[in-house]
């Protein structure tokens, strides 16, 4: 058979990144409960300012990057435990999120030194975050199609254009802006490129896009005649599509993709008492080895990049394996606790819990690299395309 | 064994049942004919033995050394108990006892053993048909016997499973063992350990859906194409790669807990979710395949039916996914929320 096989070898997360995942439990605890949080169940699109400064101080924020910048130069894995940690406990993560996870490594891979030294340890202390300017109304999971231009004047660059799905734009530091310095609308990958861009800056307007729940994460970022700097070019001008590129990989298969709503099975346990029925306990225990099989995926992916492999293919299956259980979680929970909840009070408010994971869920298939993108990665892997 | 010494074991194993446990074999044991060259030649290659130590006559591989050559059997659908054997053989030297050879099984379920008779009954013991011994763990008042009861000293009604494999209802009525020794493997645990074997040979078989499935769409064309080309079948078998990656991944963490943890109680929890898991997705493995070959898959010619339905067969065996699934869910309710992620992220059971 010529099909490659998939593999997920069994990895052990190693001693120093348990025992770290002890260090970051027992601040949790302490911690949370002190925090103020917009969400009753907060995730990593929750924002504390609140949280993430206490997180920096304690050293957890840009934990993999060199120590000139303020880092830790831990390994890979122990970010892994703080993230598993953040979202195993609900803490809310999402001032910082983008900027530790995706913005700081594209900085660190292709800013220049002064983007460096200026951005990076302000990361690390939790107080500077940052937005993805990657979408656009015209261009979704065709990133390659954006239209907005910066064209090069003296001392930077003119922007023109529109960003929607701008989560946090309007409370963040900076956006990292995919814009095209070069060529026409149809060059497709030719001619694109990032740009650091200050949302404070002249010509940057920022407008609520509210989503269905009524919350007001997204934003419309519009460029008009907007200057930025050219010391604000990340990496080379043109390389923008590799650059992106290489920042979607971080977005892949860590355990942000099926642990996002892990408070509806916490709650339905809760719910559920303590000694369920027969019947009961069989489907919240399908629910557990189902998160249990995804986190096992997940550390595997986790332990083939360590070991200096790119399992795409493996990555985009753990997207969209974990997507499907956070969308299926609430729809199961739900029917589960209104025939099992063992008191009235319980039931009417884990429905309420469960209804609004419902109302969140589509966003998890979609965000990231929709489902179909991801199916599409993976039958190439498979040959068939 | 080493790494090096596992691989090449398995390697030849692979290419042994490529050439030696084809179709004709799979659809012949469904019709009743017992491959029994096929069987001498596994024994000679000792599989049967690979997890028993050397000093009781075995090969001196680990439990993860078994279950990857589980893995590779599932892979071929090899139609002979070489899972169950092995179970019983391991069984048999955790309780100092030294294999004998033949095809044997186990039979678990509830028996009783009192003045050396074992009595009881135990229905879908696999492959009771042709086995010539039948393992099995009496745990009473927290002690545990092996015994190992011979063929003539039961009384076996056939009830092949849908897999055309030569599944048997035991009846053991004050049966003598030929061989019983207290065991530190507890009932509980050969079910376990069982329940592993299965997860394996399920990795394996589900391996093979995929690889066979993605074959046929890349060859089958249909309105002048090959139907891999259109992206409703691309995206299609895309998903079942998913369910497939569920399964051999779930699968590995269990057979490498188990491992690590030792015979006695190594990876309970993560063979309990190991099988909840594969069980589960079964049925969409099936489902998927099924419908990315249209009607020839469906065909008693075609092989993938050696596949679908030891899959379907196999999530039923040694408890199936409301099984293993109740003892999860019973013990993380008990334990309460708050144990939930300390409890999962360390796969144990959480009370």
């Amino acid at each position: 058979m010529s099909i490659p096989k998939l593999e997920f070898p069994p990895f052990h997360l190693p001693a120093e990144a348990e025992a770290l995942r002890g260090e970051v439990r027992a601040f949790l605890k302490e911690t949370l409960p002190k925090i103020q949080s917009e969400d009753r169940f907060a995730s990593w699109n929750t924002p504390s300012p609140e949280f993430s400064r206490a997180l920096g101080a304690k050293g957890w924020l840009g934990i993999t990057w060199p120590k000139q910048y303020g880092g830790a130069e831990r390994s890979f894995l122990d970010r892994l435990v703080v993230t598993e940690e953040l979202l195993g406990n609900s803490a809310p993560a999402g001032s910082h999120w983008v900027a530790d996870r995706q913005s700081g490594p594209l900085l660190l891979k292709f800013g220049t030194e002064q983007q460096r030294q200026a951005i990076l340890p302000r990361i690390v202390r939790g107080e500077c975050y940052f937005s993805i300017g990657m979408s656009e109304p015209d261009s979704g999971s065709d990133l390659a199609s954006v239209r907005t231009r910066a064209e090069p004047v003296p001392g930077g660059f003119r922007v023109n254009g529109t960003k929607v799905w701008t989560s946090g734009a309007h409370r963040n530091h900076y956006c990292i802006t995919l814009v095209r310095t070069s060529g026409q609308h149809g060059d497709r990958h030719k001619g694109l490129s990032q740009l650091l861009v200050d949302l404070k800056t002249p010509g940057v307007t920022i407008r609520p896009i509210i989503n269905l729940a009524g919350r007001h994460d997204w934003n419309e970022v519009t460029f008009s005649d907007a200057f930025i700097p050219e010391d604000c070019l990340i990496g080379n001008e043109g390389d923008g599509w590799l650059q992106v590129t290489s920042e979607l990989a971080f977005e892949r298969s860590g355990p942000e993709r099926f642990m996002q709503n892990v408070y509806v099975l916490r709650e339905l346990v809760r719910v559920l008492g303590r000694q369920p029925a027969k019947r009961t306990s069989a489907i919240l225990g399908r629910l557990i080895a189902r998160l249990w099989t995804l986190r096992q995926m997940s550390t595997a992916v986790a332990g083939m990049m360590q070991g200096g492999k790119s399992p795409a293919i493996e990555a985009s299956l753990v997207k969209d394996l974990g997507t499907i259980y956070q969308q299926d979680l609430p729809e199961i929970a739900r029917t589960l606790a209104e025939s099992d909840a063992t008191t009235e009070d319980d039931l009417a408010d884990f429905l309420d819990v469960a209804q609004y994971a419902s109302m969140m869920a589509p966003s998890y298939t979609i965000q990231g690299g929709t489902t179909q993108v991801l199916r599409g990665i993976v039958a190439r892997g498979l040959g068939l395309r | 064994m080493d790494r090096d010494t596992r691989d090449m074991l398995l390697e030849t194993a692979s290419r042994f049942f490529a050439e030696r446990a084809g179709k004709d074999i799979v659809n012949g044991v469904e019709k009743g004919v017992w491959p029994a060259d096929l069987w001498k030649e596994i024994e000679e290659m000792g599989l049967p033995l690979i997890a028993v130590p050397e000093e009781q006559g075995g090969v001196g591989g680990t439990l993860a050394d078994l279950m990857a050559l589980l893995r590779v059997a599932g892979e071929y659908a090899v139609p002979v108990p070489v899972a169950e054997t092995a179970l019983a053989n391991l069984l048999v030297a955790a309780a100092g006892g030294k294999p004998a050879g033949g095809p044997s099984t186990v039979a678990l379920g509830e028996l009783s053993f009192q003045g050396n008779r074992v009595s009881g009954k135990v229905a879908r013991v696999p492959f009771a048909g042709v086995a010539e011994r039948f393992v099995s763990i009496v745990t009473a008042g927290g002690t545990s016997t092996l015994v190992v009861v011979p063929r003539e000293a039961v009384a076996i009604e056939d009830t092949p499973s849908h897999a055309g494999e030569p599944y048997g209802t035991v009846t053991f009525d004050g049966a003598t063992p030929e061989f019983s020794a207290a065991t530190p493997i507890s009932a509980e645990r050969a079910l376990e350990l069982a329940a592993l074997a299965r997860t394996m040979q399920m990795a394996g078989a589900a391996d093979k859906v995929l690889a066979t499935a993605t074959e046929y769409c890349k060859q089958r064309v249909q309105f002048g194409r090959p139907i891999s080309t259109f992206q409703a079948i691309q995206h299609m078998l895309a998903e079942l790669a998913s369910y497939v990656a569920a399964t051999i991944a779930s699968a590995e963490s269990a057979a490498r807990d188990a491992d690590e943890g030792g015979l006695e109680k190594g990876g309970s929890f993560s063979i309990a979710a190991a099988k909840t898991q594969g069980s589960d997705f079964a049925h969409r493995i099936a489902a998927l395949s099924h419908q990315s070959m249209g009607a020839m898959g469906f065909t008693h010619e075609h092989i993938l039916h050696h596949y679908t339905r030891r899959l379907w067969v196999w999530r039923r065996d040694f408890g199936s996914e409301s099984f293993w699934g109740e003892k999860i869910g019973e013990s993380y309710a008990r334990a309460g929320k708050d144990e939930l992620w300390p409890a999962l992220s360390e796969s144990r059971y959480a009370a």
